[in-house]
């Protein structure tokens, strides 16, 4: 079941949590909603469900317009970020709870929740209570509780922010593969951009309750739409370094790249990925930098280097040496590079652009 | 190395027992058993008394039945046998009036707390205050003018709503949850006493005076504030999360309240029914002036031992005992639910 937003705004008194987002969700797929904190992802996850209503705008599921529909009859289940476990009742009651709800009778209810606590491999622990659960069953039964009735669609909110870092890498491995075998319509939020790249079909990008980019993980880390979604997504981070285009060269002090566009303009953002960067010892090199740091992460390292007052990470492989305080050349790939209008954050947009 | 401990850390940090030193152990167990003591003589002093005859009341302070003096069931058979269906009757209206009145309080009251936290409400300012001018406008008309009350009430009450759909669109200040349980609460700030009069001239005209009901009702009527004021604290603690997650699960807000709201309060509904119980079971006052025969409670028949032949202690000793008595048992049965911890593994983070 396909999923549309058409313009919806959500005031909370003077803020604007959700500012005219446009989205619709492809049958099947997992729509990822990312964004730093309070840009309205989770207010457009609880929008979609009918635990807030719209202040303008429409909400489609399927065919039907819900904006007035009550949470219940949407048919949408929601895997809170706090699970939300009903603490009174074991674990398979939770599971169970709302077929309970829809009138499912006693022998078909047992065998839908031992069947959904399989998939979830809960099927040893169903007596238990919640508090007797571990961080990652309790996540299983909130997970378990939404797919046991088939919704039309899923939602999800941050459900793996709780978990200890091993924990959420395995879980986040097996809903993918559970989101898959039920083909079920799911919107995930979250603010994890590795959560978001490993996870969805296709990524949204929010920023202060406005939609920035939608595409799919690869188009988004390859092709950022604005200064935003390139400074959002990368880790570290996209070096961007402010200077100006002159006859197409970007020239800044220290830094000097040819041919990355046409023409001239004051103020322009130039945005390049650490990867996309490599220290020289000779030939040609773009920047002229203080050597300021030297990270070993395991498999890499991270160099910073000092521009001025900017700072330009590069990512070098393991065997990178290096003393500080050195003056150290940079060469930039500039068929990866990106161009932003320092003002309005857009990108600027070439013929020999990369895709 | 162990850090320092402020003094107050010192003094109050609760220790197991085996940590205290031995000496401060005594002490301990000292000072607890004199306490233990300052609080339970007096019940010990009742039973006492309930064995004593007259004569030996008079006698002065002596408590060890048998040394002292000799014990006698004389008050126990009065109450019982003689008196008979005199204190039975007392005794079923109190246990009848309190149980009914205060499951009624709970039930309701909870349900008054739930909306309270959980819908915010914003009645205009100027329309409940033209609620109330009307209100003061209709009695005038009925009581002054002869005007038929069905008339009044009808015509007071379109009147309100025209006026609130024209005159009220243009009503700024608004009232909130606070103010509104603040307005329960201060009904309980005023002393029952100060109403007693109106209440029964009330029942009264109703023909309700020295009947059951007439006493339910007013007990309801003036334990639901606290009621109301405690639940809606209690239902603040329980995540949103939950009764959100059951909203999508399919659930109708009447459904959740009962299947998933009320279970998690049990230790606040325990503890809120055991106050209201023991306040609407102890009542003098209301009691006094609602029931003179047939609805007589139980703290009435007690005083009534004070009465023409002056204050007859060992009659007294027998009625507080065995009025108390299930009280106790009540308390000690809801203990099991006033515990800690219920909401463990409700939600995360």
């Amino acid at each position: 079941m396909r999923v549309r937003l058409n313009n919806i705004t959500k005031r909370f008194g003077d803020v604007v949590a959700v500012n005219q987002l446009s989205l619709e969700s492809h049958q099947g797929e997992l729509l990822v909603l990312l964004g730093p904190s309070g840009c309205g992802k989770t207010t457009a996850l609880r929008l979609i469900a009918g635990l807030e209503t719209v202040d303008e705008g429409d909400i489609y599921i399927g065919k039907r317009r819900v904006n007035e529909v009550l949470p219940k009859y949407r048919d949408v289940a929601m895997v809170f970020q706090s699970y939300a476990l009903y603490p009174h009742m074991t674990v398979a009651q939770n599971i169970g709870y709302p077929l309970k709800l829809r009138g499912v009778r006693d022998e078909e209810r047992q065998g839908a929740i031992l069947k959904t606590a399989r998939q979830v491999r809960l099927e040893g622990l169903l007596d238990r209570y919640p508090k007797q659960l571990s961080g990652g069953q309790q996540q299983r039964v909130a997970l378990a509780r939404a797919i046991v009735r088939r919704p039309q669609v899923f939602l999800m909110d941050e459900p793996l922010s709780n978990l200890d870092a091993k924990l959420r890498g395995q879980m986040r491995a097996e809903l993918k593969h559970l989101q898959q075998e039920l083909g079920v319509t799911t919107i995930y939020v979250t603010h994890d951009q590795i959560e978001a790249m490993t996870l969805a079909s296709r990524v949204a990008i929010m920023n202060q309750g406005v939609l920035q980019q939608v595409d799919t993980p690869k188009n988004i880390y390859n092709n950022p739409t604005n200064l935003f979604v390139a400074g959002f997504i990368g880790s570290p981070t996209m070096n961007l370094l402010h200077g100006e285009l002159g006859d197409g060269d970007f020239v800044m002090k220290g830094c000097r790249i040819e041919k990355v566009g046409d023409g001239s303009r004051k103020d322009v953002i130039l945005g390049v990925r650490p990867e996309d960067m490599k220290i020289v010892s000779a030939g040609t090199s773009h920047i002229e930098a203080i050597l300021y740091s030297v990270e070993l992460t395991g498999d890499q390292t991270i160099v910073t280097a000092k521009l001025g007052d900017d700072n330009v990470t590069v990512r070098e492989d393991k065997e990178y040496d290096g003393t500080i305080d050195q003056p150290v050349k940079i060469r930039v790939d500039e068929s990866k590079v990106f161009l932003f209008d320092a003002s309005t954050g857009n990108r600027i947009r070439f013929a020999h652009n990369p895709e | 190395m162990s850090e320092r401990k402020s003094l107050y850390q010192i003094l109050f940090e609760p220790k197991t027992i085996d940590a205290v030193a031995p000496g401060s152990k005594v002490v301990s167990y000292l000072i607890l058993g004199l306490w233990t003591f300052i609080c339970l003589f007096p019940l010990y002093w009742l039973a006492v008394t309930s064995l004593k005859l007259p004569i030996h009341v008079a006698d002065g302070p002596n408590y060890l039945p048998g040394i002292d003096f000799k014990p006698s069931l004389h008050a126990w058979k009065y109450i019982f046998v003689d008196l008979g269906n005199d204190t039975l009757r007392p005794y079923l209206n109190t246990v009848l009036v309190s149980l009914a009145s205060s499951v009624i309080a709970v039930l309701v009251g909870s349900m008054g707390g739930y909306a309270l936290s959980r819908i915010s409400y914003s009645p205009k300012l100027g329309s409940v205050l033209l609620f109330i001018l009307i209100m003061i406008l209709m009695i005038v008309m009925i009581v002054r003018f002869g005007v038929p009350w069905q008339l009044a009430i009808a015509s007071g009450l379109a009147l309100f709503l025209v006026l609130v759909s024209t005159v009220g669109r243009r009503f700024r200040r608004a009232l909130h949850n606070n103010d509104i349980a603040f307005f329960m609460i201060s009904q309980r700030i005023l002393p029952p006493v100060a109403v007693v009069i109106p209440i029964y001239v009330l029942f009264q005209n109703f023909g309700l005076l020295d009947t059951h009901g007439a006493l339910v009702i007013t007990y309801v009527a003036v334990n639901l504030p606290i009621v109301v004021w405690l639940m809606r604290d209690f239902f603040d603690t329980i995540p949103v999360d939950l009764e959100e997650s059951a909203a999508l699960d399919g659930a109708s807000r009447y459904r959740i309240f009962f299947t998933i709201v009320l279970p998690l309060s049990k230790p606040g509904l325990a503890a809120t029914f055991l106050l209201v119980l023991i306040l609407s079971w102890n009542e003098y006052l209301l009691a006094l002036f609602l029931s003179t025969a047939d609805a007589q409670t139980l703290p009435l028949l007690i005083a009534a031992q004070n009465a023409t032949r002056g204050p007859q202690w060992w009659y007294m000793s027998v009625l507080i005992i065995i009025m108390i008595a299930p009280v106790i048992a009540i308390a000690l049965v809801l203990q099991r639910f006033i515990t800690r911890g219920l909401l463990i593994g409700a939600v995360k983070g």
